[in-house]
């Protein structure tokens, strides 16, 4: 239906190319289809160049109402059509809260009952908040329902994750490093290139996921790509801790074919719980053991900062694995299963004795005979520790006494 | 392979996205119950002649090619439709800001850039127009980039180049298809920047789909009212319809074409 009195819009000495195309469009997708548009406009090139313009967008020049030295006013006739098909937007509401200290926090981006149980996995990338358009591409995710993925701290971790960024190249006091005696130098590359070894497998593990996450789940999606972030950087400072002593150590085969199970194992959540859960809250106990018994400053940087992420890391397994659990208690028996099946590809009976031997010479500090009799009872403790906290951490994940004890027992004998 | 029922649209491949607008149109007319396939072609004068001789039923034609088509028809063909953007569709002429005029007069002796040679929008009605206000050819130093020859001005290369050699001083004026210059504006091309529309010529029509007098007209009356169905507001079409630069399509006459029948004619008489 056709306006009686038209809008009026005064441009000024607005050009094409210099602003006056935002302010008709803005302009004119506040109009009605068919509704008139009376634009001045001081320069004559503006006039000619209106009829094209509306043209190319919808719209159509119906008259030229006055043309004079102060330049002319022309009608324009809105089309018909949106420009964007999708919903109308909203108008202004309520905004997230910001934290004391001007913080906006990840957790408060939206309430959290907010989140869909199931999202259409055909639906692409629509930041929280946002409107989807219509006839966008259909995508495929794998990981689409919630409760799948789902950690009710996950935004406090990604949170604490941005929060708690460091550099391997400048935070680690390296030249510490430098100039160990030999059989300890030799003992630590062991055991950095053991553990660089196994953060690979950290890494790669939540990379795996990162694109099969609905983008619905924003909080996954950066929790996952911090979690990737860190492993890099665990990746990088063990490594050069191993390079920066000047010896080699070995990449084991035994190492390998753990990892190489790991990540056979394609489901989120028995994912969560051999990695997150059980291999790197078993790091945790070894980085501690590392960062203890370190014989420089530069290895005990380096366990620390990594110990920090690694307990975030586990945070969130426990907290996945626990909600799994408290949501559907049949899981329970898959995630068992899950342990299982590793268990079952696993040759290895025991800790590598090259890991073994470089954590008891880097905990006696030499070779003397008195103080390996020492380092072999610190990394003997440590076998009880991590095996006392795998069973505590299985239990806050949900499981009883029984299935943890037997999750543990089938825990690979790698540690990660 | 053209079966009895299906319609043969013949289209020129002026760019690798005509695959996909018209894999997607076919899909649409299917949909609706009118089985069309197309044909491409590389140049208009291979997709006329198509139509002519009865390889394709219809033809997505430019208005230089349906003039042609016409002419060597020697009678009235079909029109079954026509985009938005085809009806009032004009020529404008560029300066750069400094060199701006009033009357065409002035650009006499001047350079004029002009775009491939068969582009109706681009070379052919512009000396029209200017010659039907006593400016003939003659008394313009002409610069034409005749690339893409085939395409008649479809790829837009030549009017970038138009709109370049304006910017760039090679040419005082510059001669391009009004849609193609609020596009070039539209995208902020760095060359248009600094120059403004000084002139702007009456409005003809440009694409149309042609058919021969023989086509069905029951089944030309069917196609058409699935073309005019397509909506821009339909999501699985926006796409193939943005990228064909259509947001409506209308039913097309024969009302706007006057101006290039006369201009092939005078450009065919003064060829001998």
């Amino acid at each position: 239906m056709r306006s009686a009195s038209p809008h009026r819009l005064d441009a000024e000495k607005l050009e094409f190319g210099g602003g006056l195309e935002v302010l008709l469009q803005a302009t004119l997708t506040g109009l009605q289809t068919n509704q008139l548009l009376d634009v001045a406009v001081a320069s004559r090139a503006a006039a000619l160049e209106m009829p094209g313009w509306a043209r190319l967008h919808g719209h159509e020049v119906v008259d030229e109402l006055d043309r004079g030295a102060a330049g002319c006013v022309i009608r324009i006739r809105r089309g018909e059509g949106q420009r964007v098909l999708g919903e109308r937007l909203a108008d202004r509401h309520e905004p997230p809260p910001i934290r004391p200290g001007g913080v906006f926090h990840s957790a408060d981006m939206r309430d959290e009952a907010g989140i869909p149980d199931d999202v259409d996995p055909e639906v692409g990338f629509v930041p929280i908040g946002a409107v989807a358009e219509q006839g966008a591409p259909r995508f495929d995710w794998r990981l689409h329902r919630r409760d799948e993925v789902w950690a009710p701290e996950v935004a406090s971790l990604a949170e604490q994750a941005s929060g708690e960024q460091w550099d391997a190249s400048h935070d680690v006091p390296w030249e510490a490093a430098r100039d160990l005696p030999e059989p300890l130098e030799r003992a630590v590359a062991q055991v950095m290139t053991f553990i660089a070894q196994n953060e690979y497998a950290a890494l790669y593990v939540p990379a795996g996921f990162l694109p099969q996450m609905h983008p619905s789940f924003a909080e996954l999606v950066m929790w996952l790509s911090s979690h990737v972030n860190d492993e890099a950087r665990h990746i990088e400072v063990f490594t050069k801790r191993a390079l920066i002593g000047g010896f080699e150590g070995y990449a084991m085969a035994s190492t390998e074919i753990s990892l190489h199970s790991l990540l056979a194992e394609h489901d989120f959540t028995a994912s969560a719980l051999l990695l997150n859960v059980l291999g790197e809250g078993t790091f945790l106990d070894l980085l501690r053991f590392v960062e203890r018994y370190a014989p420089d400053a530069a290895t005990a940087t380096a366990a620390r900062l990594a110990h920090r992420d690694e307990r975030r890391h586990v945070h969130f397994g426990i907290s996945h694995v626990r909600h799994v659990l408290a949501d559907d208690p049949e899981q329970r028996a898959m995630l068992v299963h899950s342990a299982e099946r590793r268990a079952a590809k696993l040759t290895e009976m025991s800790l590598s004795p090259l890991l073994t031997e470089g954590l008891t010479v880097m905990a006696a500090g030499s070779l003397s005979p008195r103080a390996l009799g020492e380092g072999a009872e610190a990394v003997r403790h440590l076998m009880r520790t991590m095996e006392r906290n795998r069973i505590r951490r299985l239990r806050s994940a949900g499981f009883d006494a029984v299935e943890a004890q037997l999750i543990s027992d089938l825990h690979t004998p790698n540690l990660m | 392979m053209s079966t009895a029922s299906e319609v043969t649209v013949g289209a020129v491949a002026y760019h690798p996205r005509v695959v996909t607008i018209w894999e997607s149109f076919r899909d649409y007319f299917r949909g609706l119950g009118v089985p069309t396939d197309y044909v491409l072609y590389s140049n208009y004068e291979r997709l006329v002649r198509a139509v002519l001789e009865g390889s394709v039923e219809i033809g997505w034609n430019t208005n230089t090619a349906f003039v042609s088509l016409e002419r060597e028809l020697g009678a009235e063909a079909q029109i079954l439709g026509m985009r938005d953007i085809d009806a009032e569709f004009a020529t404008v002429i560029v300066t750069r800001r400094d060199q701006t005029f009033e009357e065409v007069g002035e650009l006499a002796r001047k350079r004029l850039a002009l775009g491939s040679r068969d582009s109706g929008h681009a070379a052919i009605l512009p000396l029209y127009y200017l010659e039907e206000q006593d400016l003939p050819a003659g008394s313009l130093e002409l610069i034409r980039f005749d690339t893409d020859i085939g395409k008649h001005g479809d790829t837009g290369d030549s009017e970038l180049k138009v709109v370049q050699a304006v910017a760039e001083g090679e040419a005082e004026a510059g001669a391009l298809g009004d849609a193609t210059w609020a596009r070039f504006r539209t995208e902020g091309l760095p060359a248009a920047a600094e120059l403004e529309v000084s002139w702007r010529s009456p409005t003809y029509y440009h694409c149309n789909f042609t058919a021969l007098p023989s086509f069905d007209p029951e089944l030309a009356a069917r196609w058409q009212e699935a073309l005019l169905r397509m909506s821009f507001d339909d999501p699985s079409m926006r796409n193939a319809m943005t990228l064909e630069g259509v947001r409506r399509w209308l039913p097309g006459d024969r009302s706007g074409y006057a101006s290039l029948e006369l201009a092939m004619q005078r450009e065919a008489a003064a060829a001998g």
